[in-house]
């Protein structure tokens, strides 16, 4: 099956969207946007940490270290309030682009 | 945030780094028990987590960019860039560098100067409220001159003008400090001086109206005769032997005027305030009272001169063109110099924008061949905004490479300058760079960084995006460029010339004495010892290798002389006769010999002229001339210095104030007729001008008496052109450099466009054209750059001549003299400039020239 590219700006905001869930280690964010979208979106890991670099440096989120319930150790990004911010402000003007999308499909 | 998490970041930078990476490594991990889970056998998992990785060196590079300042990374790529291209052309950034360099060294060091004096004078507090009172009168040609005591009382009841007044008068002092005796100098000060200038005392207290034998310090003498020492409060300081109480110390940053060792409490007396020019010997200042301008201070000035025409002897003033003159205290601190030094600056000014056109072609030039370079990068989809970045910062590192090197330059000439020690211009040891000197002169550098830069940066993107038509504005550009080269180099020529022939015309003038082999200096007169004058003129003719020598007061050219106003005996000034006005020398009767001034007429003086003698006078041939014109004066009766003296001869005129100012009538007086200052010259002959004989000539007659200002003759008179030399040759190497760069510009410009057309020489010699035609062709574009720039140049010199006129003798502008060597040398540097590569020109062999392309 083929993986379709991500809109530029989605991955930021989906991994933002997955930290609402909980704290999560890098890992454990992309198996969790893989399992969600049905194995439809695969989160190349060459993007992701480029990414949350991204986050870190905006104040969406922060890192920690902790341990993984595999009993191992892993960084742990959890999303700070700012974050959440900006999460409801990508989902905003990503629903906008979405519908506006969808409604030329129709008219088409 | 977000500038604070990167600050975060960079300073746990190492950390951060290896995080990432273990980060990743156990991420990596995970995929591959993943894999291990789903069947895969271990060395084939390992290799689908990498794959599905990708080059985890590579993930973490770009993570870590993230984190980058993208323009500043780029801008350290294009500085790289540009240390390459520069170092590829060594030549080139080099004169680049040194053109900058030297235009902003002589910019900074003479805007040094001008802070100094000019725009914060002495560092005096708000020295834009503070004034000075000066007299003027026209009649004798004094301008700017001190006053009496009449105008100082009547500048100080002007209370709704000025918030205070205070008067100065000059004060040499001997003092005993427990050594040595030093020779200390300061001022006389009216009470509310230092309230004028807005001062609080660093020790102590300023004056109050009971303080008599009172002195204040300066902090340089408190510190350099008293080490500093906080108990000199209430101590004694011995003045002329007269115990003088020390009440205060000036802050460290006062220094008005800029010798004043020490301060001391003027007291006028009554008689002073009687007649108006008796004894003008003040500078008066006064502080401006708030709300009030100086155009209305002068206004208010005026007025009272005004009303003072009603009187018999206001009417006689006005007369005579007698005038109070209201300037900024600035105009006292930098006397003469102000014009010029806002000269200097100006022609300082046209070296740099001389040397930033030259600089900017330097680089069109070199832009020229990367042309190319540019329009490839474009269309591989640079944006025009990172091409300019890269064009300015190549630009800018030249000129902030020649900022740094003029900044050293700047520091040299300003350490140069604060050890000259001239005479009415102490304050050159007060000029110092400070740090808002340094930013203006690197601000002065990348400024024109940005200017040179820019123009050919515009100009190449343009010609990228189009044909090669856009070529010919290039060349616009570089005409405007090298004919407002030409023009700023022929004004500085054009002002060099008259500066140089006036100092010429100056330098030949014979004072009217013979100045070789005299040694000078001045001695202080001890107390209580009677005979000193007999015995030191005695020393002074026996000792050993002097053959003559005399005691004057004062000296020819040592800045001070004893104006006054004199009658003649049963005549009345006529109307229309010049004012009855000259100077007085008191002299011993070996003066004429000593200095070699001829004798004309009558007697000269003799030792019999002395105080039991009726008191006699010689009158110099300027005097005589004047007031006696078709009389004898021999005879005749003169008052002018103490009462009347009969006048027994007449001696040759001498030029004694400035080598540039006309001789002025004298009278002499014999010294031993009339009372004596307490400080007098000496001037002796030898076969070398030695002053080592002067000093123990004085010290065999009396060891104590202080001599101070020992110095030859011509010593004294090269001071007087001392400005005047400094002010040429600084002038004339800025048109020399100016024209130098002027040349190679016009050089370049003509050198290129030939370059440019070699193959369009090669067709047409190819067709027949001869190489004569060619070289007129080329000629003729070169040389009309340089002749409307001479021309332009013409029209400023004109005008720049304004600022030079009080520092010309006996030249004119509008001469041949001048305008004939400037126009034809600068024409003849520029026809080399355009010939040189012209003639190359026609002499292309039109086969190769084909081939060029």
């Amino acid at each position: 099956m083929e993986t379709p590219d991500l809109l530029p700006g989605t991955l930021d905001m989906l991994i933002l969207k997955t930290l609402t869930r909980g704290p999560n280690h890098g890992y454990g964010i992309a198996q969790h946007i893989h399992r969600i979208s049905n194995d439809a979106l695969r989160i190349g890991e060459g993007s992701l940490y480029p990414s949350l670099q991204r986050l870190l440096r905006s104040g969406w989120v922060t890192a920690e270290w902790g341990i993984s319930e595999t009993n191992r150790k892993a960084r742990y990004y959890r999303i700070t309030p700012a974050g959440r911010k900006q999460l409801a402000a990508e989902v905003k003007s990503f629903d906008f682009l979405i519908s506006a999308i969808a409604r030329v499909m129709e008219g088409a | 945030m977000k500038l604070w998490n990167t600050v975060w970041y960079w300073m746990g930078r190492a950390r951060q780094d290896s995080e990432l990476a273990e980060e990743i490594r156990l991420h990596r991990e995970r995929l591959e028990e993943q894999f291990m889970a789903e069947g895969m056998p271990r060395e084939e998992a390992r290799l689908a987590a990498a794959r599905q990785f990708g080059n985890s060196t590579a993930v973490i590079e770009e993570s870590r960019e993230q984190w980058s300042f993208a323009w500043l990374a780029g801008a350290s790529k294009d500085l790289r860039f540009a240390w390459r291209l520069a170092r590829r052309q060594p030549l080139l950034s080099v004169a680049a560098v040194l053109t900058i360099a030297f235009a902003v060294g002589a910019n900074t060091a003479i805007f040094s100067v001008i802070e100094t004096v000019l725009l914060n004078p002495l560092g005096l507090r708000e020295a834009d409220r503070i004034t000075v009172a000066r007299v003027r009168i026209d009649r004798l040609q004094f301008r700017h001159v001190q006053t009496s005591a009449v105008e100082f009382r009547e500048v100080q009841s002007m209370t709704d003008a000025f918030a205070a007044a205070a008067a100065m008068e000059g004060r040499y002092w001997t003092a005993r400090t427990g050594g040595e005796p030093i020779r200390l100098r300061g001022q006389a000060v009216t009470q509310d001086f230092f309230q004028v200038f807005g001062e609080r005392p660093g020790m102590g207290r300023f004056f109050s109206s009971e303080d008599r034998e009172s002195v204040v310090l300066s902090h340089g003498l408190w510190q350099s005769e008293f080490g500093g020492d906080t108990s000199v409060l209430g101590r004694t300081l011995m003045l002329d032997d007269k115990p003088h109480r020390i009440v205060g110390v000036a802050p460290a940053g006062f220094r008005f005027p800029a010798n004043a060792q020490a301060w001391t409490p003027l007291i006028l007396e009554p008689q002073r305030l009687q007649r108006r020019g008796y004894n003008m010997s003040l500078w008066v200042f006064a502080r401006l009272k708030d709300g009030v301008s100086l155009a209305q201070a002068t206004d208010r000035v005026s007025r009272h001169l005004e009303a003072l025409k009603s009187s018999a002897e206001g009417r006689e003033l006005s007369r005579s063109g007698y005038g109070i003159e209201v300037d900024p205290v600035a105009h006292f601190v930098a006397g003469d110099m102000r014009r010029p030094l806002w000269l200097l600056l100006a022609a300082a000014l046209v070296v740099l924008l001389t040397g930033c056109a030259n600089v900017a072609g330097l680089l069109l030039t070199r832009s020229a061949g990367r042309r190319r370079e540019i329009a490839i990068r474009i269309s591989l989809g640079a944006a025009r905004g990172q091409i300019i970045r890269q064009l300015l910062i190549e630009s800018l590192l030249l000129a902030a490479l020649g900022g740094i090197c003029g900044l050293f330059m700047a520091g040299g000439a300003v350490s140069l300058l604060t050890r000259l020690v001239v005479p009415r211009r102490e304050w050159l040891a007060l000029v110092t760079l400070d740090r808002e000197l340094l930013l203006y002169g690197f601000g002065l550098a990348l400024l024109s960084g940005l200017l040179f830069g820019l123009t050919p940066a515009l100009q190449l993107l343009r010609e990228s995006q189009a044909s090669a038509m856009v070529r010919g504005g290039r060349r616009r550009f570089q005409d405007v460029f090298v004919t407002g080269e030409v023009a700023g180099a022929f004004v500085l020529v054009v002002m060099t010339i008259l500066l140089l022939r006036s100092l010429w015309a100056v330098e030949r003038i014979q004072p009217g004495f013979d100045t070789a082999n005299l040694a000078t200096a001045f001695f202080i007169k001890p107390k209580n010892d009677p005979g000193f004058l007999e015995r030191l003129r005695g020393e002074l003719n026996s000792g050993p290798g002097i053959d003559s020598a005399a005691l004057a007061f004062p000296l020819p050219f040592s800045g001070g002389g004893l104006t006054s106003g004199f009658n003649i005996r049963n005549r009345q000034r006529q109307e229309g006769e010049p004012e009855w006005h000259g100077e007085a020398y008191l002299v011993s009767p070996e003066y004429f010999r000593t200095l070699r001034i001829p004798l004309l007429r009558g007697r000269s003086l003799t030792a019999g002229d002395n105080d039991t003698a009726p008191v006699v006078c010689l009158i110099d041939a300027r005097l005589a001339e004047r007031f006696f014109r078709g009389q004898d004066p021999i005879g005749q009766e003169i008052a002018m210095y103490k009462g009347w003296a009969r006048i027994v001869g007449v001696v040759g005129a001498i030029r004694g104030t400035t080598l540039e100012e006309g001789s002025r009538p004298v009278v002499y007086y014999s010294l031993d007729q009339v009372p004596f200052f307490p400080q007098a010259g000496i001037v002796a002959r030898s076969a070398v001008p030695s002053a080592g004989l002067i000093r123990q000539a004085v010290r065999r007659a009396n060891a104590t008496a202080p001599v101070y200002d020992v110095r030859s003759m011509e010593d004294r008179m090269a001071e007087s052109l001392g400005i005047r030399r400094v002010m040429t040759l600084l002038l004339a190497v800025f048109g020399v450099i100016s024209l130098l760069l002027a040349t190679v510009g016009l050089y370049g410009v003509v050198a290129q466009v030939a370059a440019e057309r070699t193959t369009e020489i090669g067709i047409r010699m190819a067709l027949g054209a001869r190489p004569g035609q060619i070289l007129t062709q080329f000629g003729w574009q070169g040389l009309r750059a340089g002749v409307i720039g001479v021309g332009c140049g013409l029209a400023a010199s004109a005008y720049a001549n304004r600022h030079v006129e009080a520092m010309l003798y006996e030249v004119r502008l509008f001469e041949p003299a001048t305008f004939g060597p400037a126009g034809l040398g600068v024409l003849a540097l520029l026809i080399v400039a355009i010939w040189w590569p012209a003639r190359r020109a026609s002499r292309i062999d039109p086969q190769s020239a084909l081939h060029y392309e």
